[in-house]
């Protein structure tokens, strides 16, 4: 019988232990399979970046690092530089940004230090909501309402004002086109309000309670407390907030497609059609019929993404420093 | 009394142009939602569900484009939910501040926001060139590839939230980890993960630029993923930028579609990370 009860102990004993081994193997290929997810994430952007410079690679290589600042774009002589896409990425993101920081700023100044808390909500998530409109609906409405507006109403009214004004006037001469850069920055202001106003108003918050009260005791005006105080104390997320919203206009693409009017010049005045990178390849991709000019095209895309991650990981790390998330 | 009543004017001036500001941002919300609905109502047709998308000047519906975008979303979502959700966990619970980790954040975060086009790119030069022609598969490709980072952020967000006490109560009743995760970590979390996979849908719904030189167009009905689709947001483009009035009704259509179903699934995903939240 005691052998038998032995036997049944050391049963028990070595099943537990079969389970206990199971367990541990399949804790270890649980942990492989969540740290192979993980670093799936990096492989994946270096796969970004291998891919595009591999396809951009005849381009580079017959165009050089000139590719950069030449201006000609010659699908029919097979000449392509990126200086025009270029400039019209950031002349955009500048019109964006002038408009759009401000306007975020006076948002997310409204939200937290103006408004009553029973608004605060309701008119967060409709600004909010901003950001869930595709891009593609605001290239839509862009194309349809805002440019024909802009065409017979703004535009007309800053060619005969500001246009006639000199230097500054080379910027809004011209005919009134409708679509163009300047239509196409204040889109892109338009979908940069929600990130940067999100952003702005999280760093808001993490001003110190003690310290805002403490200005209010000493008869500091609502408008001095946030200009004193929170704008000093929040700057490097603001400027993290900004470098979002600016990492946003630089890749944005179908909107922009919409309004720029795809034309490859470069012209000193705002109001005339230019092009993106983006737009320039949304726009012709599908119709590049040599080897050179899709791999011109990729080459667009390279400089994008080189350009966006560094502004979003300067963003990222600005934000990091504030502790924001 | 100058310089107080100066003040004074400063702030009331400073503090009317943020409500100002605010005024502009619900003003261009309200007229894009308003044109949309005004213009989009006026398409909307029971053809429009029904038919295919036309060939020029003729009417027709837009049935082949919904189901590529839908099929081409599900496919996406199926794949590139386990991939996010395992990714966040091990951000969130197994990495304790490894390099490796935090560069897995940083790029992560990074990605949320790069440009969609870029995306486009890189799976056509992976998954268009190779095999010589635009697929279904490779547009699903693409949007999954925009889904993941949603819903890995999200899911580290939604498993810090969950208290530590449920992992030390596992853990001393000897619980393996997996288990722990899977039976009891990710049921804690389970509305905060639905909300960033839902939040992923309404983020890929709308893309259009990673489809132009992924899944293509089609004119006709197809269901083979390995083939040129239809889809919603590139037959908006293309029907909104052509001379006829058919096809930009069909795009007006097309656009409200889309915009009511993301702003429906943002609704949603809200109200369950507030429960998570709470």
């Amino acid at each position: 019988m005691a052998v038998v009860a032995g036997d049944l102990v050391d049963q028990a004993e070595l099943t537990a232990r079969a389970k206990a081994r199971r367990s541990v193997v399949e804790d270890r290929i649980f942990y492989w399979l969540t740290l192979a997810s993980a670093v799936f994430v990096v492989v994946m952007l270096i796969g970004v970046l291998v891919s595009l410079i591999v396809g951009s690679w005849p381009a580079l290589s017959k165009f050089g690092i000139g590719f950069i600042w030449t201006e000609r774009w010659s699908p029919v002589k097979q000449i392509f530089g990126a200086l025009t896409p270029i400039y019209g990425t950031i002349v955009t993101s500048l019109i964006a940004m002038i408009i759009g920081i401000p306007v975020s700023l006076g948002i997310a100044i409204f939200l937290t230090e103006i408004c009553p808390q029973s608004l605060r909500r309701p008119i967060g998530v409709a600004i909010e909501l901003l950001a869930g409109i595709p891009s593609i609906i605001y290239g839509l409405w862009g194309f349809f309402f805002l440019a024909p507006f802009l065409q017979t109403t703004i535009q007309p009214f800053l060619i005969a004002t500001i246009g006639n004004v000199p230097v500054i006037g080379m910027l809004f001469g011209g005919a009134p086109y409708g679509i163009g850069l300047f239509t196409a920055g204040l889109i892109l202001a338009i979908m940069v309000l929600p990130f940067i106003t999100s952003i702005t108003r999280d760093v808001f918050q993490t001003v110190p309670v003690l310290l805002r009260e403490s200005s209010y005791g000493m008869g500091m005006t609502t408008w001095e407390v946030v200009r004193h105080i929170i704008i000093p104390y929040t700057r490097v997320g603001l400027v993290g907030g900004i470098m979002l919203g600016l990492g946003r206009a630089l890749g944005e693409t179908m909107a922009v497609t919409f309004v720029i009017g795809n034309s490859h010049n470069i012209s000193a005045s705002l109001l005339a059609p230019s092009t993106t990178i983006s737009a320039t390849i949304a726009n012709e991709f599908t119709e590049a019929t040599s080897d050179l000019y899709t791999s011109s095209l990729i080459g667009l895309g390279l400089i994008l993404f080189v350009i966006t991650f560094a502004v979003l990981a300067l963003a990222k790390w600005l934000l990091i420093r504030t502790n924001v998330k | 009394m100058a310089v107080d009543s100066r003040r004074k004017t400063t702030n009331v001036v400073a503090l009317g142009l943020s409500v100002l500001a605010t005024v502009i941002g619900l003003f261009f919300l309200a007229v894009i939602l308003i044109t949309l609905v005004v213009k989009g109502l006026g398409a909307i047709s029971p053809e429009m569900f029904t038919q295919n998308t036309p060939p020029p000047g003729s009417a027709g519906g837009l049935l082949n484009a919904i189901f590529g975008s839908i099929a081409m979303t599900a496919i996406a979502i199926i794949v590139a939910t386990p991939i996010g959700i395992l990714a966040g966990t091990y951000l969130s619970e197994y990495s304790r501040g490894s390099w490796i980790a935090e560069l897995a954040k940083f790029i992560n975060d990074i990605l949320l926001s790069a440009p969609s086009i870029i995306i486009g790119l890189f799976v056509y030069t992976l998954l268009v060139v190779p095999f010589g022609h635009f697929s279904g598969w490779a547009g699903a490709a693409s949007l999954g590839l925009i889904a993941l980072p949603v819903i890995n952020r999200t899911t580290q967000d939604m498993l810090q939230l969950v208290p530590s006490a449920l992992r030390e109560a596992a853990a001393a009743l000897g619980t393996p980890r997996w288990k722990t995760m899977t039976f009891i970590i990710y049921r804690a979390a389970r509305s905060g993960i639905l909300t960033g996979v839902l939040l992923a849908i309404a983020r890929i719904t709308g893309e259009t630029a990673p489809l132009l030189f992924t899944a293509l167009n089609n004119q006709f009905w197809s269901a083979d993923l390995s083939q040129p689709i239809a889809n919603l947001p590139v037959v908006i483009f293309q029907f909104a930028l052509s001379p006829y009035d058919d096809w930009q009704k069909l795009a007006w259509g097309g656009a409200l579609i889309i915009t009511v179903a993301i702003l429906v699934l943002n609704v949603i995903a809200r109200s369950l990370a507030g429960k998570q939240q709470s």
